[in-house]
């Protein structure tokens, strides 16, 4: 349990004194300060490329975790708490690392697409995570290729539930994405492949068709 | 900062009002009589910048904007309290469905046997509602289900339900948790609370004085005096009011309904 857990949440890399606070928080959360933990979260999560994008699951254990044990909602509650201190911040992030701006919005989204309530996604991030996708769609992001690697990556994950939930903001999201496809100047080759590629797998319902595999992953070697 | 950001938006909004008294469009704020849409100069924009195509000169937080589906927001929240609303928004409406579910069922079989003696069920011994006469409003619900969230929180219906289960239990003796889908007012809501509350306190820890040996203790007359009569719970019942070194401050934490108890009684433990 104790490998695989590490393993599965990703948290290999961080120091042992942080392993043992999450692997804690897992197991008995209301011996631990869960406000901290939460922080420790979203903290390597901004420096942490990898974790950034498998956060989501171990957060949500913890939430059920807590649930579970005591009905609280103090982990939740916090980490919600500091996505959004991060969001209204979120232009001084980029503008200071885009790196860290990256690791943001992966975070964010995974949260979306992991923590769930109700078996529903949290409302409440609908529209932040359209800001974050906005943001990437705007021309000076798609000119840096971490940006658009990080804007089609949500999109693969996310891009179906969001539609689902707010469909106008998708179909605008994609007006700004075809307009850079075919008039943005900076935008590199690699760059619009990925867009195109997006496109296609919007267009037929988020799936990608075999034909379209082979066209856009037959030169890739993963 | 969030200061900064409610002027920002009181302003807007101020600024929109203004428009719509000038215009006197009072119930149509995005468009006029020719159908086509109005522009308010910033107000709009404002609000509209961070939803259509991002316009990253004023990158507000979406709690922040007035949304136009849902129309004005009367507080600025934070995400944890919109996540945790929305959660029992949810909860409450699939609660309904399947009270709805359960009545209905109900009714059926009621009609199918005639005479039912002896029965515990809720429906039977209380008037079970019409499926067209429960209480539906999200706003009643929603409160209601804090207040029976608040009691359910503690230690002593956690100790209550694992000594007493379901089928053991005896109307009159053991609490019952008020039915919140019943047309009640909302006195006799609170009072019902009140009352469960208060009950459940038989089954406190042992670590504080009253003990679940002892429910019946000294009676706060002052507390039973004005007490509302009309709702279905045995008089009787309201006798066994356990009173302790805490009865003062649980009765206390009942009435304004604010720290749940189970907090609470970690401080007390912790500081013992």
């Amino acid at each position: 349990m104790e490998d695989s857990s590490i393993q599965e949440y990703k948290i290999q890399s961080f120091d042992m004194e942080t392993q043992t606070l999450l692997k804690t928080a897992l197991k008995d959360p209301g011996s631990v300060d869960l406000e901290k933990v939460s922080n420790v979260i979203v903290d390597q999560s901004l420096k942490n490329q990898v974790f950034s994008r498998e956060a989501g699951r171990i957060s949500f254990t913890i939430v059920q975790a807590e649930t579970r044990q005591s009905g609280g909602n103090l982990f939740r509650r916090n980490l919600l708490n500091r996505l959004q201190q991060e969001f209204t911040a979120r232009e001084e992030t980029r503008r200071r690392s885009v790196q860290e701006w990256v690791c943001y919005v992966s975070f964010i989204c995974n949260i979306f697409d992991y923590v769930k309530v109700n078996n529903m996604p949290m409302v409440a991030l609908v529209h932040p995570v359209y800001d974050c996708l906005f943001r990437l769609a705007q021309p000076d992001a798609l000119k840096n290729e971490e940006e658009v690697d990080c804007l089609v990556l949500q999109l693969h994950r996310i891009g179906e539930q969001l539609e689902a939930l707010n469909a106008q903001r998708m179909s605008e999201l994609f007006f700004l994405l075809r307009d850079a496809i075919l008039l943005l100047d900076g935008l590199s080759s690699l760059g619009r492949l990925l867009l195109l590629e997006v496109l296609e797998v919007r267009a037929s319902g988020w799936t990608l068709s075999d034909p379209a595999k082979k066209y856009y992953y037959s030169e890739v070697t993963d | 900062m969030s200061n900064q950001h409610r002027h920002a938006r009181d302003d807007t909004a101020a600024h929109e009002r203004r428009n719509k008294e000038v215009s006197g469009w009072s119930h149509c704020r995005k468009r006029g009589a020719d159908g086509c849409v109005r522009s308010n100069g910033e107000a709009d924009s404002t609000n509209n910048s961070d939803r259509r195509g991002h316009r990253s000169s004023l990158p507000r937080p979406e709690s922040f904007t007035t949304p136009e589906s849902e129309g004005p927001v009367s507080r600025i929240r934070d995400w944890g309290d919109e996540v945790e609303a929305d959660e029992m928004r949810t909860s409450v409406r699939r609660d309904i469905q399947r009270y709805r579910r359960r009545i209905l069922a109900g009714d059926f079989i009621q009609r199918e046997r005639k005479t039912s003696s002896g029965s515990s069920d809720s429906q039977d011994s209380r008037d079970s509602p019409a499926a067209g006469d429960i209480e539906t409003d999200e706003g009643v619900l929603m409160r209601r289900q804090k207040q029976i969230n608040y009691g359910k929180n503690t230690l002593a219906y956690d100790r209550y339900v694992k000594e007493v289960p379901k089928h053991l239990r005896q109307p009159g003796v053991h609490p019952r948790t008020p039915n919140k889908f019943k047309k009640y007012s909302r006195r006799s809501w609170d009072q019902q609370i009140k009352l469960w509350k208060v009950k459940l306190h038989a089954w406190d820890p042992p670590a504080q004085e009253g003990s679940d040996l002892q429910p019946v203790e000294g009676i706060d007359l002052g507390e039973i005096m004005d007490l509302d009569f009309d709702f279905a719970e045995d008089p009787e019942t309201e006798i066994q009011y356990p009173k302790s070194n805490n009865a003062a401050s649980s009765l206390h934490e009942v009435s304004c309904g604010g720290t749940p108890s189970k907090v609470m009684k970690i401080d007390q433990l912790s500081m013992a």
